[in-house]
């Protein structure tokens, strides 16, 4: 049946190529549009999981809720206390409780790549007369630049230049415009604590974003030590062999201890939900476009069958079953999808090598060619053939077992 | 081996319409009967159901020994395309097939199509159409596409030749043509031949006439 098939589709070229051209554009849309969304999407985690740790251990801060304190003052004597002044503030650590102990956990989990300790704290830096906030992140250089990618992204200075301490400070490039200083400066930062201490420039950073550029980083001890907090840190960051586990993994730790243990997704959620809708649109549009050549299938093979009433009385009477009759029409709607997937994977591929070589975005040290982030992965094509090969198949069963319930009695008693 | 039909009756519709009333009959192998009657008579309707296309709706058609409708489905589409052959009024060629390729169709339900190509081309040749091969029917002539359909049906070397009305569509030469080409074919391989006509000079040519009026045989002989 598939060699009348074929002759079938080629004898009617023009409504063939309709057809096929339908599949076609569904399947390079599907490719390209997949390749773009989820090229962006996979720039952006790759961002989110390179530029900062991937699980975040810190000292955990709440705040005390509406009814929290009754008990402490009234005891179970009374069922409802109204405060006139609500109490309010926040209650926990500033500090990791017991870092060594996480040392020790982190160092054992074969899931672990590196962790690096770093305290964190909001700090005042002035330089002549300019001030400006910023938060300055002291750490190991050699710990951190196994967790983050910042040090990688030095302009002018090693991040290494930090790690005999002395009071030395690398900042972001942003936070450096913003104070108009120079390398070997000499800047005083605050933590309004005790007296503001000078840090050096020894060194600058630009990662492209502007968060992360307005940060500053000193190291370890000497942050502990103007802020007054020796030997105590405020995070322990953790990067994982795999990042795709990370929420699960920061979910079970944070059963073995009291601090706020974060992924990198649990932190990002409003920019993955945003992948999400972007997922949904991606879907919604091909969708519509793949039923839009599903219905262009239907309607062709529709009419084919009408067509071709004489045919399958003949083919019946010749000994062809209700099975060869669907297989007939059925064939041809599976010839056009798998025909037109072929050719559009190679036209959506062929696309997106062509989107790679656009410039379209700035040059950053992420993105240092400055192109559009397309990808391909094969999942996208596998998912495309299915999609384009599944809706052509869908729209021609129905023509295909309506040309097979025809009998070759109802077709010749109605004149053909 | 022959046709058998005993009491065969069929009606359609609602209220029920009887078109065919109580039939027996027998055809011996060899046979070339013509099936006369007027319009309406019920003539192609009882060809169908003798020819296993339609179903009576009481009594029984036995072809070489076997019951029809005890056939499964599979023996059924075998044994039309092994014994049976079919020509019709209007050839019911397919359009996007060349002529070989429209005789050697029924070869190719059960991968015979090479087996049988010798035997499609001396069909063909015989029926004077060997230059024509290559050619797609709406290159043909009516009565050439006839002759293609009558090729058709014989690919397969069928043991019976089931033929409605086939000159109906022709001119008188072209449909003189055809009824020499049956008639041959009913002398020479003894095939079993069942024709409806109006035509009576094409019934008289057969060997034995069963006229039909309203539903009933009316001659049989």
């Amino acid at each position: 049946m598939i060699f009348l098939a074929i002759q079938y589709l080629l004898e009617r070229r023009r409504q063939t190529i309709l057809t096929l051209l339908g599949v076609f554009f569904g399947t390079v849309a599907y490719v390209a549009v997949s390749g773009f969304f989820l090229g962006f999407q996979g720039y952006m985690v790759q961002q989110l999981v390179n530029n900062q740790a991937q699980i975040h251990i810190q000292a955990r801060e709440d705040f005390v809720t509406d009814h929290q304190l009754d008990n402490d003052f009234y005891g179970t004597k009374y069922a409802h206390i109204f405060w006139s002044s609500q109490p309010a503030r926040a209650v926990g650590y500033l500090e990791v409780q017991d870092p060594q102990a996480w040392y020790a956990r982190l160092a054992s989990d074969p899931r672990v790549v590196a962790y690096a300790p770093i305290m964190s704290a909001p700090v005042i830096m002035t330089l002549a007369s300019i001030v400006q906030s910023a938060n300055l992140i002291g750490c190991d250089p050699e710990l951190e630049s196994k967790v983050i990618s910042v040090p990688y992204f030095m302009v002018e200075g090693s991040f290494q230049d930090i790690a005999a301490g002395g009071n030395r400070i690398i900042l972001g490039e942003e936070l450096m415009k913003r104070l108009g200083a120079g390398m070997n400066q000499v800047i005083n930062v605050s933590v309004g604590k005790g007296a503001p201490a000078p840090f050096r420039v020894v060194g600058h950073f630009f990662s492209g974003s502007r968060g992360l550029d307005l940060q500053a980083y000193g190291n370890l001890g000497d942050v502990q030590r103007i802020n007054l907090t020796p030997n105590r840190v405020s995070e322990i960051g953790v990067r994982l062999k795999d990042y795709s586990q990370a929420n699960a993994i920061a979910t079970s730790w944070g059963k073995l201890a009291p601090e706020l243990i974060e992924s990198w997704d649990m932190q990002n959620l409003n920019i993955l939900s945003v992948f999400a809708i972007q997922t949904v649109l991606r879907f919604s549009m091909i969708f519509t476009v793949l039923i839009v050549a599903g219905f262009g299938i239907y309607n062709i093979l529709n009419m084919t069958v009408s067509q071709k009433r004489q045919d399958i009385a003949i083919l019946r009477s010749m000994g062809y079953d209700t099975f060869d009759i669907v297989m007939l029409f059925f064939s041809q709607g599976l010839i056009v999808g798998i025909v037109g997937a072929i050719l559009g994977l190679i036209v959506g591929y062929l696309t997106c090598l062509y989107l790679q070589s656009v410039s379209f975005m700035n040059v950053t040290p992420t993105n240092p060619t400055g192109h559009l982030h397309i990808s391909l992965s094969y999942s996208i094509y596998i998912q495309a053939t299915f999609m384009s090969i599944f809706s052509a198949s869908l729209a021609s069963i129905l023509p295909a077992r309506a040309a097979g319930k025809l009998t070759p009695i109802e077709v010749i008693r109605q004149g053909g | 081996m022959s046709i058998i039909a005993t009491n065969i009756n069929k009606s359609f519709g609602d209220p029920p319409v009887h078109v065919l009333k109580d039939i027996s009959l027998e055809i011996k192998d060899g046979e070339f009967v013509a099936l006369t009657g007027r319009s309406g008579s019920g003539k192609s309707t009882l060809m169908y159901i003798l020819s296993s296309l339609d179903n009576p709706s009481t009594g029984t058609v036995e072809i070489s020994g076997k019951d029809i409708a005890k056939l499964s489905e599979e023996e059924i589409h075998r044994f039309r395309n092994e014994e049976l052959g079919f020509v019709f009024q209007a050839a019911y060629m397919i359009a996007e097939l060349s002529v070989i390729d429209n005789v050697l169709m029924p070869t190719m339900k059960f991968d015979q199509k090479e087996k049988r190509r010798s035997s499609a081309e001396h069909l063909l040749d015989e029926f004077g159409l060997k230059d024509k091969m290559k050619r797609f029917p709406r290159q043909l002539s009516g009565g050439e596409q006839q002759r293609v359909a009558i090729a058709r049906a014989l690919v397969m070397d069928p043991k019976y030749l089931f033929a409605d009305e086939p000159t109906g569509a022709l001119d008188t030469e072209s449909g003189d043509v055809v009824m020499n080409i049956i008639k041959e074919i009913n002398a020479k391989s003894k095939t079993t031949v069942l024709m409806v006509t109006h035509d009576p000079d094409f019934a008289r040519e057969a060997g034995r006439e069963i006229h039909l009026a309203d539903g009933a045989i009316i001659s049989n002989g």
